[in-house]
């Protein structure tokens, strides 16, 4: 049967980096997982804090912190060397970040005209954050028969709204880019990928190039297709060639930057020695009192049974798939069954789904002591060996905070910390 | 000011098959409604063509109404229909004695039905509940309502006369005799009123039909009857399926398009408006579904949604009734109502001469209606033209055949790329059919063009299409293509979000409610649909349901 120090399960950006850091710190780590992760419908970049009126991240967290509950009142004195040690792993892997905690949060601008607040981006989305210099205007330039990025409609709406010390004005353009014609249902993955093709791309660049207005000076923002295994190349040409700064939009899932994000963080955990197991859900728990022993997925043949000392639990939130909403109105926590905080059914969509305020239910979630392991309603802890991290903990509302990935690295990186630190434990007194 | 003879109040199916019906026998005709043509009960039903058998017990009148009228809507508009056929099936909770009558009662009431063996039950429909011990095959099949009240509405236009959207009769203008002159309407959109002088005012509004008749100071005490349905993600049955019993709650799954509806619950309500699906309607549909389909309760819903009845009370009589009468009418269930229609004429009733209401009735016999009432009309104004309504098809695409369910996709491999390309990939709406759709109606509203495409109506909800679909709306306002009562594209996605919300949130668990998430994530957390500035104006045609 194999065992592992540890098996995390889920394969986010909370389970790859908890799995990568305990790789490195020595762990046996086995990552499971059902499927891919959020990461596929996320922007790509980091969000840390962005609550209403915050300036950083750093300026965010303090606010976030001293709500009762939040993650980040555990987790703050954890976030800085997460994130330090995540964007270190991200550059080593050809995918450059640009911002840190300190950098101020900057209005991005959406596929659909609309703005929200970025810090911490993939290079490729940096440009897009830089103050705007006088006369400098937004080009938002689109690929003909690309569904999913609409300049025309997002260059209206951003010309209509107030953008404090934004563009000086803003147009849109559209390419027609070569041989794709015959191709039905454009996407951004297939887009992505001809761009990785070197001779196609000097013919698309050139595309772009002709589609700029010549009245700049112009920054341009293009949907977020430029290259998927070779991006980086793809957007150092990009960006010499336009002559212009060049920086890429996320748009409607599947998110390129997203995808990057987590071929990165995979192959990362492949070479520090996780293994991984994508594609299946856990079926089956063993247990000895409030400690886990085991835990089985089920697989074509069999169920594959893993014994552990550790788990780090990542499955996400309700749009992870980690906690279900039932039909009677309960909540449910799919691995371990673990007690939720969680509003009433009748106050679950209470506030407004597509407003600033999100709904109830956004901060349900999972609670946990200061070592991030599952406590009951009265504080006590229900598993012992277990550690909470990600979108699956309660007192935040991410979307609404903009908080979600620094809770994911920082919550990750503490749960590695703690799991690691107490083996290191248990070996010196055993040494000496 | 516009000069017509008759003003028909209401744009669902009976409102838009009057307008035909009198257009075609010459007379000069507008039809107005307060929002979407089909946007109140017409395109809130289970989207049902009765064979009758559901009525042969409890409504023989009914009942062949329907099977007559099923035989024509074969005939005159086959393609807003899929010929599914359908099944009245005695479930073990279904009493002894509505089985064994059930096939005599057909008869007697001119329904054809065929009894079915179990075997070839099970084979054609194997999720069907396996101990279900009688079958009888009908002629049920699936009518799509927006796609009907076109066809009427453009068969009208041939005849010269028209019809209007967002138009609230706000007042009646009568003469000295208390006879019709005219109505003012209100734009819902702009504010803007206009009259409109006519001899004859034909009350239509179905469940609102009481609020028309107050406006023209006639007394109608309609009885709405609240009916919740659920939108199951996939077709579970090829074939309608009906319960071998009296009408009741989670008695019928109709598959439409690439879904099935199961329905329906019945619901005395005050207010037609008042159409929330509650919680414990949607517990009464799954249980009552798993009799059919066992586990039907454990697959994806998609959505829920309530129409209302116009059901009214035959024996009710106007202004004269007295109190303790109307308390009577008002406590009765109203699926104890007849479903039969009924053409009132206010002239003697209540003193109005040249106002006729139309209540009761249903989708299936909306035609019949709308003869019933015309020639009503037509007398009351010395016309002596037949209907021809039974007998001229309405008019229909060429080409058109009855629905099935790879035709969209073959016209799209037909079309190839190109503007061919999908907006909604759940429905197969097409760039090139919704800049048809905003072509004939350019002030449209992205929930007005999901009634003429059926854009967003599919498993994801409009999680991918919204957004598509209002950069088209922007283009569009951007060319100067968009009327100004058309709402601003931002007000239009949002209202098209919150819809869609409204009718998930009462089914909001599991793969559904996890959807929800994954369209916050991208509405929120990518798009920022939060920080959209506001359209231009505050009223939006969308905040009109």
């Amino acid at each position: 049967m194999p065992s592992a120090d540890v098996v995390v399960i889920g394969a986010g950006l909370a389970g790859l980096t908890a799995a990568i850091e305990l790789a490195e710190r020595g762990a046996t780590v086995q990552l499971v997982a059902k499927g891919m992760a959020a990461t596929h419908w996320a922007h790509g970049g980091i969000d840390v804090a962005a609550p209403v009126g915050a300036r950083s991240p750093a300026n965010g967290v303090s606010r976030l912190r001293a709500r009762a509950g939040h993650p980040y009142a555990i987790l703050e004195p954890d976030l800085g060397a997460a994130l330090a040690g995540t964007l270190a792993c991200l550059a080593d892997g050809g995918l450059a970040y640009r911002g840190d905690l300190r950098a101020p949060l900057r209005p991005f601008p959406t596929p659909i005209g609309g703005l929200r607040p970025a810090a911490i981006v993939p290079a490729g989305q940096a440009p897009a954050l830089e103050p705007w210099a006088p006369g400098e205007g937004l080009l938002l330039l689109g690929i003909e028969r690309f569904r999913d990025f609409w300049p025309q409609y997002a260059a209206r709406n951003l010309a209509r709204r107030a953008w404090a010390r934004g563009p000086s004005r803003i147009a849109s353009a559209v390419a027609a880019l070569p041989g794709i014609g015959g191709l039905h249902n454009l996407n951004s993955l297939v887009l992505a990928r001809r761009f990785d093709d070197p001779s196609w791309r000097a013919e698309a660049i050139a595309a772009l190039r002709a589609a700029i207005p010549g009245d700049g000076p112009w920054r341009v923002g293009v949907p977020a297709v430029l290259g998927m295994e070779r991006h980086a190349e793809v957007l150092a040409e990009v960006t010499e060639a336009i002559a212009h700064p060049v920086f890429e939009i996320p748009t409607l899932p599947p998110s390129i930057p997203g995808l990057r994000l987590f071929d990165v963080l995979r192959a990362r955990a492949g070479a520090v020695g996780v293994r991984t197991q994508v594609g299946f859900e856990v079926a089956e728990v063993e247990r000895d009192g409030d400690t886990v022993t085991a835990i089985a997925t089920r697989t074509a043949a069999r169920p594959l049974r893993i014994m552990a000392r550790d788990v780090v639990l990542a499955t996400g939130g309700i749009g992870g798939g980690g906690l279900r909403g039932r039909r009677d109105g309960s909540l449910e926590e799919r691995v371990f069954g673990l007690p939720l905080a969680a509003p009433a059914r009748a106050e679950w969509l209470r506030g407004d789904l597509y407003g600033a305020n999100g709904v109830a239910l956004e901060s349900a979630g999972i609670r946990v002591d200061d070592e991030l392991r599952p406590i009951g309603p009265r504080g006590e802890v229900v598993l012992r060996n277990v550690r909470v991290a990600g979108s699956a903990l309660a007192g935040m509302r991410y979307l609404v905070e903009r908080c979600g990935d620094g809770v994911a690295l920082a919550s990750a990186y503490r749960a590695a910390r703690l799991i690691a630190g107490a083996a290191d434990a248990a070996r010196t007194a055993v040494a000496s | 000011m516009t000069d017509v003879d008759v003003v028909v109040v209401g744009g669902g199916a009976t409102g838009s098959g009057i307008l035909r019906d009198l257009a075609m026998r010459g007379l000069r005709v507008l039809l107005v409604e307060r929002a979407d043509f089909g946007s109140g009960t017409s395109g809130r039903y289970h989207g049902l063509l009765h064979s009758g058998g559901r009525y042969v017990v409890s409504d023989p009148v009914s009942a062949r109404d329907c099977a007559r009228e099923n035989a024509v809507l074969q005939r005159i508009a086959p393609h807003c229909l899929e010929l599914t056929g359908g099944y009245f099936v005695a479930t073990p909770d279904d009493p002894d004695d509505y089985v064994s009558g059930f096939p005599a009662a057909c008869a007697d009431a001119g329904v054809r039905t065929d009894e079915v063996p179990l075997r070839e039950l099970f084979a054609a429909e194997p999720l069907l509940n396996r101990r279900i011990r009688a079958a009888y095959a009908v002629r049920d099949a699936s009518m799509e309502p927006w796609e009907l009240i076109d066809a009427n509405r453009a068969s009208a236009r041939e005849h010269g006369s028209d019809a209007w959207r967002y138009q609230a009769l706000v007042g009646v203008e009568r003469g000295p005799e208390g006879s019709v002159r005219g109505v003012r309407l209100e734009d819902r959109r702009t504010g803007e009123q206009r009259a409109v002088s006519c001899q004859v005012i034909v009350n239509a509004a179905g469940a609102w039909a009481g609020q028309v008749a107050a406006l023209a100071g006639a007394t109608l005490r309609m009885s709405p009857g609240k009916g919740s349905m659920l939108i199951m993600n996939r077709r579970l049955t090829s074939a309608v399926v009906n319960r071998l019993a009296r009408p009741g709650d989670g008695d019928i799954i109709v598959p439409v398009h690439t879904v099935s509806i199961l329905g329906t619950t019945d619901v005395s309500v005050e207010d037609p408006d008042e159409v929330e699906v509650t919680a414990g309607e949607v517990d009464a549909l799954l249980a009552d579904g798993d009799r059919l389909v066992p586990g039907l309760s454990s697959a994806r819903v998609l959505r829920s949604y309530a129409g209302c009845r116009p059901l009214y009370k035959a024996s009710e009589m106007g202004a004269r009734d007295t109190e303790a009468q109307r308390a009577e009418a008002q406590h009765a269930e109203s699926r104890e109502i007849s479903r039969a229609h009924h053409v009132i004429d206010h002239g003697a009733r209540d003193g109005v001469p040249g106002l006729f209401s139309i209540v009761g009735g249903k989708l299936t016999t909306y035609r019949l209606m709308a003869e019933q009432t015309s020639d009503r009309v037509c007398a009351s104004l010395g016309i002596e033209a037949p209907c021809r309504t039974a007998d001229e098809p309405l008019p229909a695409p060429p080409g058109a055949r009855p629905y099935w369910l790879g035709g969209r996709l073959a016209a799209v491999e037909a079309d190839g790329g190109g503007d061919a390309d999908l907006v909604c990939e759940c429905e197969i709406v097409t760039g090139s059919l919704l800049r048809h759709a905003l072509d004939e109606r350019p002030d449209s509203s992205l929930d007005d063009l999901r009634r003429s495409t059926r854009l967003g109506m599919g498993p994801c909800q409009g999680a991918f299409c919204t957004c598509r679909a209002a950069a088209l709306l922007a283009e569009r306002a951007d060319a100067g293509q968009r009327p100004p009562e058309a709402p601003e594209p931002n007000d239009s996605l949002r209202a098209f979000l919150a819809e869609r919300l409204r009718g998930a949130a009462p089914i909001a668990w599991g793969d559904q409610l996890m959807e929800l998430w994954l369209e916050a994530g991208v509405y929120r957390g990518t798009m920022a649909v939060e920080t959209l500035p506001a359209g231009k104006r505050t009223a939006s045609t969308d905040a009109i349901s």
